[in-house]
């Protein structure tokens, strides 16, 4: 079987999906073309004042019928076409429309009158159609026969070699035998074709080479934040080590290894254990989110979102005992329906999200984690009445290592990766994140914050 | 008391981890690589390996751990692991890895010494 791929389609995925879609849009297009052929055969005698004889009626009713036919056959046989280059393909498929459909407006066109109808105009249009998805050759000939075609009807008509079925009605005298008009409108008709043809032809040809170099670029950059992440990663690592010695070393001193220690360096010592905590989390935070960005799939797991967040609340007792906080848990849903997603993904971003809750607020605040339906998906609530977040950071919180002014000047440690975190599972998982402040617990002087979360059931 | 290997590839870890075992009265040999490791332990035929997960090394603590499984040596083995859980690769114990449990660094000397009791504990009743 002959190959019609072009030379200039390389990207064959979004090749055949373009293919794909332009053979489903023709089908829907040529059910508006048999619609439009019937209102023009029924209604143009009392519209256009047009009168057909008994053979154009015939024929041009006839014609319609197998269109109408022949377009149901192709929607049927389009749904078992595969996209192989060397089988019978969406690109055959097209081409057979298209034959089809030239054959049928060609004959339309000898039924209404050759030369004198309008309708012969509609050939420019298919022929740009087929320029945009067949290769050159294959459009050059189609194009050329078409015109020959035409030709044939044309001047057979004027010297009677074939019947002349005039439109009565349409024009005052009869132009098929004039040999100036039908030389000077077959010659432009040709001209038009085969212009139209060249011209559609190098567009589309340009506009893929476009794409392909657009495509390109895009994989360059996707493989250099590949490489990135892995750098990152590598470093962090390279850092975590000495941090993980440093570390054990303070804890070694202040769990009494090496005897006692006197309260002043106890206290100083307390405090580097601190920041090197910190500094451990933080390199941990990079590696998660870098791990994140290399990860080019996530996990599919039936998940109960309901149990990952018990679970995560369960983690924080210590916190929500130790500042009394008053939690509330909720779940609205009337369908507990699981979503798909990766575990292990989720509940970092959850831990995260609800830690955030429980760090930035008073002691006994109030804390809201309500689960709900909202169109195909589920929404997560996680609403306080802590510190808030200013207005003009709220664009920025979801940043790698921003960390909001206030939090900022009140000294509470962190590492400004939390949010990111968030908003990059949640957001491979194909759901959303927003934050209000002040939210909706919000009293004087504490502003509250509120993330809702959005996860659909099928992502 | 009991004798126990450590192999790592940082001496601070191995002086840190020697200094809290020995407080608690074990004997501890150390070795920074893979091979002196294998060594120490058929020399030495400890009651626990401690094993670093060495991903800098080319034969890194997880082949080790096979190494010792394919030996036919069945001391109690515990990891170091440094980044495993935070990237994500949170492997149970004895499923992926044969090894008996895992300390993620920076070690915190009173978990260290909770699990090396417990895994030494595991061993005599065995």
């Amino acid at each position: 079987m002959v190959s019609l791929v072009p030379s200039w389609a390389i990207y064959n995925e979004e090749f055949w999906g373009a293919i794909k879609r332009r053979n489903s849009w023709f089908i829907k297009l040529r059910y508006g073309a048999v619609l439009m052929l019937f209102v023009f055969i029924v209604s143009s005698e009392y519209l256009l004042g047009i009168k057909f004889t008994n053979t154009q009626l015939v024929a041009l009713s006839l014609i319609n019928c197998i269109i109408l036919v022949y377009n149901g056959i192709l929607q049927w046989v389009r749904i078992y076409l595969k996209c192989d280059p060397f089988k019978f393909n969406p690109l055959h498929f097209s081409l057979v429309q298209m034959l089809l459909d030239l054959t049928a407006l060609m004959l339309v066109v000898y039924f209404t009158g050759g030369i004198e109808t309008p309708l012969f105009m509609l050939f420019v249009f298919h022929m740009i159609i087929g320029s945009l998805i067949l290769p050159g050759t294959v459009i050059y000939t189609i194009a050329f026969s078409v015109v020959f075609v035409f030709y044939g009807i044309v001047f057979g008509e004027y010297h009677n070699l074939i019947s002349h079925h005039a439109v009565t009605g349409l024009l005052q005298t009869p132009l098929y035998n004039n040999f100036k008009f039908s030389v000077a409108y077959s010659t432009i008709f040709g001209f038009v074709i085969l212009m139209s043809v060249v011209l559609a032809n190098k567009i589309a040809n340009q506009l893929y080479r476009m794409e392909q170099e657009l495509v390109e670029s895009l994989e360059q950059l996707k493989a250099a934040e590949v490489e990135k992440q892995k750098y990152v990663m590598g470093v962090v690592h390279e850092i975590k080590t000495p941090l993980a010695a440093l570390h054990s070393y303070l804890d070694l001193i202040l769990q009494g290894f090496l005897g006692s220690v006197n309260e002043k360096v106890l206290n100083k010592l307390n405090r580097a254990r601190t920041r090197s905590a910190e500094a451990i989390q933080l390199t941990n935070d990079v590696l998660s989110v870098s791990k994140l960005r290399l990860l080019d799939e996530i996990k599919k797991e039936e998940i109960k979102v309901r149990d990952i967040l018990s679970s995560v609340i369960q983690k924080q007792r210590a916190i929500i005992e130790r500042k009394k906080i008053k939690l509330h848990f909720k779940d609205n849903r009337k369908v507990k329906a699981k979503i798909l997603g990766d575990r292990f993904l989720l509940e970092i971003a959850f831990s995260n999200l609800i830690s955030n809750a429980f760090k930035y607020i008073d002691d006994e605040g109030v804390v809201e984690i309500i689960l709900d339906e909202k169109g195909n998906g589920i929404q997560l609530e996680v609403c306080d009445n802590g510190i808030g977040i200013p207005e003009k950071d709220l664009e920025k919180i979801f940043n790698d290592f921003y960390r909001a002014s206030n939090i900022r000047s009140k000294g509470y440690e962190g590492t400004g990766m939390g949010l990111s975190i968030i908003k990059h599972v949640i957001e491979r998982h194909g759901g959303t994140v927003e934050v209000q402040s002040p939210a909706r617990l919000a009293s004087e002087n504490k502003p509250g914050t509120s993330f809702l979360v959005f996860l659909p059931l099928e992502s | 008391m009991a004798k126990i290997v450590i192999i790592d590839d940082d001496p601070d870890i191995l002086d840190a981890s020697s200094l809290v075992l020995n407080s608690k009265g074990h004997e501890v040999i150390t070795a920074t690589n893979p091979e002196d490791g294998y060594q120490l332990v058929i020399d030495n035929s400890p009651d626990l390996i401690i094993l670093d997960v060495m991903m800098n090394e080319p034969d890194d603590g997880f082949f080790l751990a096979q190494k010792f499984r394919r030996s036919k040596i069945t001391v109690p083995i515990l990891m170091y692991s440094s980044v495993s859980k935070t990237i994500g690769m949170s492997f149970g114990v004895n499923e992926l890895v044969p090894v008996d449990d895992f300390v993620e660094k920076p070690i915190s000397p009173s978990l260290l010494v909770e699990k090396v009791e417990h895994l030494l504990q595991l061993r005599k009743e065995k």
